[in-house]
């Protein structure tokens, strides 16, 4: 439900695989295998030599430094930057509005999502079928969707329990007037494990 | 329901029922900020003619560069482990990482279900079908497959015929998706006084 980028993730997560992959495997490949190590050795030479004549080359006047040293201190600070908001994006989506309306001559009607929210909550307390209830609201392509997570008692049949919370959904639709998209989240967990047994068939 | 919507309750039900892959991006995240921090900090103190905090860069590309004069063992060792994880992370960020859960064809709204909820369901009705004790029956729900393990109560026998169709009425009538199939193995011995 949240705005996480998943794809994303799942691409930082390839890029380390793979260079991890690489650099680890032409380590390994530099010392098991007599060829590559000797071509290693030569190139590494060469490499020495080309950074060090292109570090002598850029020298900035009066600082003594190459900027080639100082342009890789900003790029890291940006690819830290870039990271930082990367981690600070996750598990946004929530929002305060469950209907918004500008349809009328005379304004718009907003109503906040903490009115379906609680209009939910309350009913969905008073079932022993469920040990604990939670309503949130996030948007999803900027369309506002309720979120229903309900954690039932051990034994409860899961239709039973979206059926509960699709009457309470359909109460609530009569309320508002209209339908709101919905997520029925039915879970157990350590609290339905020791708790008791429900009575109910 | 309105196209938009069924997109819509499309995109939720494939977000709940698969990971994110958020928890290892962020370690991984985490992992690069300290390391980019690091060698940052020690470029810009080397910049600076102080002694490094712990290698200077000169030396860190020495060594880079210099990898076949180090130790053969120790270096191919290493070598290997970072080509395993890194191997391991690809094949994480492209699997499709589900999660155990199932969705249930509702009209209302997309309902996503534990399968740790199915499973608990299932064993109250597979134990009163079989005639056991419910803490004599164990459940286990997979993405196809739901396993009832059942321990009769010594003398008196459970019924398997029944105990599968009971179970498998129930896994019907939740419309679950995928749908799950179901095995009942019944324990040879008994317990007593269960």
């Amino acid at each position: 439900m949240t705005s996480t980028n998943r794809f994303a993730n799942r691409l930082l997560v390839f890029v380390c695989g793979l260079v991890l992959l690489v650099v680890g495997g032409a380590a390994a490949a530099a010392m098991l295998v007599p060829g590559i190590r000797e071509v290693w050795k030569d190139t590494g030479a060469q490499v020495t030599d080309q950074v060090d004549s292109a570090l002598e080359q850029t020298r900035l006047v009066g600082l003594e430094v190459s900027w080639i040293l100082i342009a890789v201190v900003a790029l890291l600070v940006i690819a830290i930057v870039v990271l930082i908001v990367f981690i600070a994006r996750h598990g946004h989506g929530h929002t305060s509005r469950a209907v918004t309306d500008s349809s009328g001559e005379h304004g718009t009607t907003i109503v906040e999502s903490s009115v379906a929210e609680q209009a939910l909550q309350d009913a969905l307390d008073d079932h022993s079928e469920f040990v604990a209830s939670h309503v949130s609201t996030y948007a999803v392509r900027r369309t506002p969707v309720l979120k229903v997570s309900v954690t039932c008692r051990r034994g409860v049949s899961p239709k039973d329990a979206a059926a509960i919370v699709e009457s309470k959904l359909l109460a609530l639709d009569g309320l508002l007037g209209r339908e709101l998209p919905a997520l029925i989240q039915v879970s157990g967990g350590f609290r339905a494990r020791v708790g008791k047994t429900t009575r109910l068939q | 329901m309105s196209s938009s919507t069924k997109a819509l309750y499309a995109r939720i039900g494939r977000r709940e029922t698969h990971s994110s892959r958020s928890m290892l991006a962020i370690v991984l995240a985490i992992i690069l900020i300290v390391v980019f921090a690091w060698v940052g900090t020690e470029v810009v103190i080397a910049l600076l003619g102080l002694p490094a905090l712990l290698v200077a860069p000169s030396d860190m590309f020495a060594s880079a560069v210099g990898l076949a004069e180090q130790p053969a063992a120790l270096v191919s060792i290493a070598g290997i482990v970072a080509a395993v994880i890194g191997l391991v992370l690809i094949v994480l960020s492209l699997s499709p990482g589900r999660r155990a859960r199932h969705l249930i064809d509702t009209e209302r709204a997309v309902t996503v279900v534990d399968n740790e909820v199915i499973a608990s369901a299932l064993a109250r009705h597979a134990s009163y079908a079989g005639n056991v004790d419910p803490d004599n029956a164990t459940v286990s729900v997979s993405h196809r497959l739901g396993v009832v393990d059942l321990t009769p109560t010594s003398g008196i026998p459970a019924d398997r015929d029944a105990v599968t169709r009971a179970v498998s009425d129930q896994l019907d009538s939740y419309g679950l998706r995928p749908t799950v199939r179901a095995r009942v193995r019944i324990a040879e011995k008994g317990k007593v006084g269960a």
